[in-house]
């Protein structure tokens, strides 16, 4: 247990040291949910209506491209190598370094991303589901992002191939994550479900992440 | 009768459309192919007339 | 079998041996299938002559997914086999793979256009997937070109491949199910309710010719992979002899 634990202290404090996650994270999602009402026009209702949707794409978007620094330090200075070949399974060095994103990023991002929904017009009725399917959803979706920034770290256009990669298994989330957020299929009943799926989806992320981004961060060390 | 005739220049499209492209495909992979056949035909030759001296 | 082939000269014999019969079945497959389908294959009564759009993009299609799973496997083979010809048997389908995608997403289109009045449907399952698998193959390719050791490349485009592989079915399920919620206006459906014999036949003929052409564009492939892996090797030692 004590390895884990030093990892974890280790991670979570050059995390909240450095900030640099939640500040890109935070500022990415800021710039995106103040140009969409300068993009759509000054229609209320149509915002309101897209509210949920966009915030989803803003949330997605702000946790991938903020991601990219879970592993390079450790990739650049060496330490990687060393924790590899450590007595930790490095499965669970991945999985740590993506839960401590998760935890410093992912997470507040998902709790915040709700209450600025004001900026796209969002219905107060809106708010609570959309926060509940974001935090079900938060796990998987940084999972996601650290296995794009393990299938990255040592590209020199790293940003553009993790969009092509990660993206298109942002879909599922984000279907489900949207439907779980609006009113109407929650009077639909399908609103529960969908949440369940959500969960389901940040638990499969969570086996398969840790093996595939393991074995990617492994390729480019060796 | 004339909706269907109308369609048809739809249909030749789909059809030139894939037939550029799978013969494009086709055309690039035979040059490369060719190419590459030649450098190693070039190399080859080179180290030959080397052995010939060595022995 | 397979651990026959690990021999890059015997495989190359293999494939000169069989590269001319492939590109002959293509041939005439080929020729058989166009004729089938743009002159023996009768008009749709609904659809009329856009129904032959059908033996251009189902094939297409078919082979688009085939091609990629085939991908997925080779890749799997390679990690779990260590079988050293396997990555660079996915690395020489890709590019056809490409095609295939592409094609399908145009004929498509194409298809579409004149039924349903529509070039695309943004939210429909079907096209959703391929346009997804699309952009993986398009990022597959761009792995082999971005790394530089091609060890290292194999591995990397692995895990894409994979990963893609499990995406698509995902992919397709989670739309698929967010269209039957939302109820779109039109739902795309292949060839119609049921494909008739008559329309059945030059279908299937399309696609062999569709396969045969992959196999033999493979075959060339795979051996222009293995010479310039010979090529480079050559080079090495002519440097390090000088």
């Amino acid at each position: 247990m004590k390895p884990i634990a030093a990892l974890i202290r280790r991670d979570l404090g050059v995390a909240l040291r450095q900030g640099s996650s939640l500040g890109t994270a935070i500022g990415f999602f800021l710039a995106v949910v103040m140009l969409l009402p300068i993009g759509l026009g000054p229609d209320q209702a149509l915002l309101q209506r897209i509210a949920p949707g966009a915030l989803w794409i803003a949330l997605l978007l702000s946790v991938l491209l903020s991601a990219d620094r879970i592993f390079l330090d450790d990739y650049d200075d060496g330490s990687l190598e060393l924790l590899a070949s450590g007595p930790l399974s490095f499965e669970l060095v991945t999985l740590t370094k993506a839960c401590v994103h998760w935890l410093t990023a992912g997470l507040p991002l998902a709790v915040i991303a709700p209450i600025l929904g004001f900026l796209v017009n969002i219905g107060p009725d809106q708010v609570l589901p959309l926060a509940a399917a974001m935090i079900m959803g938060s796990l998987g979706i940084s999972l996601l992002a650290a296995l794009g920034a393990a299938v990255t770290v040592g590209l020199r256009r790293g940003g553009m191939m993790v969009s092509l990669l990660i993206l298109p298994l942002y879909v599922p989330v984000m279907i489900f994550g949207v439907a779980a957020s609006t009113p109407q299929t929650i009077m639909a009943g399908s609103g529960v479900s969908s949440l369940m799926i959500l969960a389901a989806l940040s638990l499969a992320a969570l086996v398969m992440v840790p093996i595939a981004a393991s074995a990617a961060l492994r390729a480019y060390m060796q | 009768m004339d909706v269907a005739a109308a369609h048809v220049g739809f249909v030749f499209a789909a059809y030139a459309l894939s037939a550029a492209v799978l013969g494009g495909l086709a055309i690039r992979t035979v040059i490369t192919l060719k190419v590459l056949e030649r450098k190693l035909e070039a190399l080859e030759a080179r180290q030959a007339p080397r052995r010939k001296a060595a022995t | 079998m397979v651990q026959s082939f690990a021999n890059p000269t015997r495989f190359l014999r293999l494939a000169d041996r069989l590269t001319p019969w492939a590109a002959g079945a293509t041939a005439i497959l080929m020729a058989v299938g166009l004729y089938l389908a743009l002159i023996r294959a009768p008009q749709d009564y609904q659809q009329g002559e856009t129904v032959r759009i059908m033996f251009v993009h189902v094939p297409a299609a078919w082979m688009a997914l085939m091609v990629y799973s085939f991908m997925a496997l080779a890749h799997g083979t390679a990690i779990v086999f260590r079988h050293p010809l396997a990555d660079l048997a996915a690395k020489a389908a890709a590019p056809a793979g490409s095609c295939f995608t592409f094609l399908a997403l145009a004929t498509g289109s194409l298809w579409g256009r004149p039924m349903w009045g529509t070039w695309w449907q943004w939210g429909d399952a079907r096209l959703t997937s391929m346009f997804v698998l699309f952009l993986l193959y398009l990022g597959y390719l761009a792995v082999w070109q971005a790394v530089s050791d091609p060890i290292r490349a194999g591995r990397i485009a692995a895990i894409v491949a994979i990963v893609g592989f499990i995406n698509v079915p995902i992919v397709k399920f989670s739309v698929d199910w967010w269209s039957t919620l939302h109820q779109p206006a039109s739902v795309f459906r292949m060839g119609g309710p049921t494909i008739h014999p008559s329309l059945l036949v030059p279908l299937g003929v399309m696609a062999a010719a569709y396969a045969m052409f992959f196999l033999t564009l493979w075959l060339a492939a795979m051996k222009a992979e293995i010479l310039e892996r010979r090529i480079h090797q050559m080079q090495i030692a002519e440097a390090g002899r000088a």
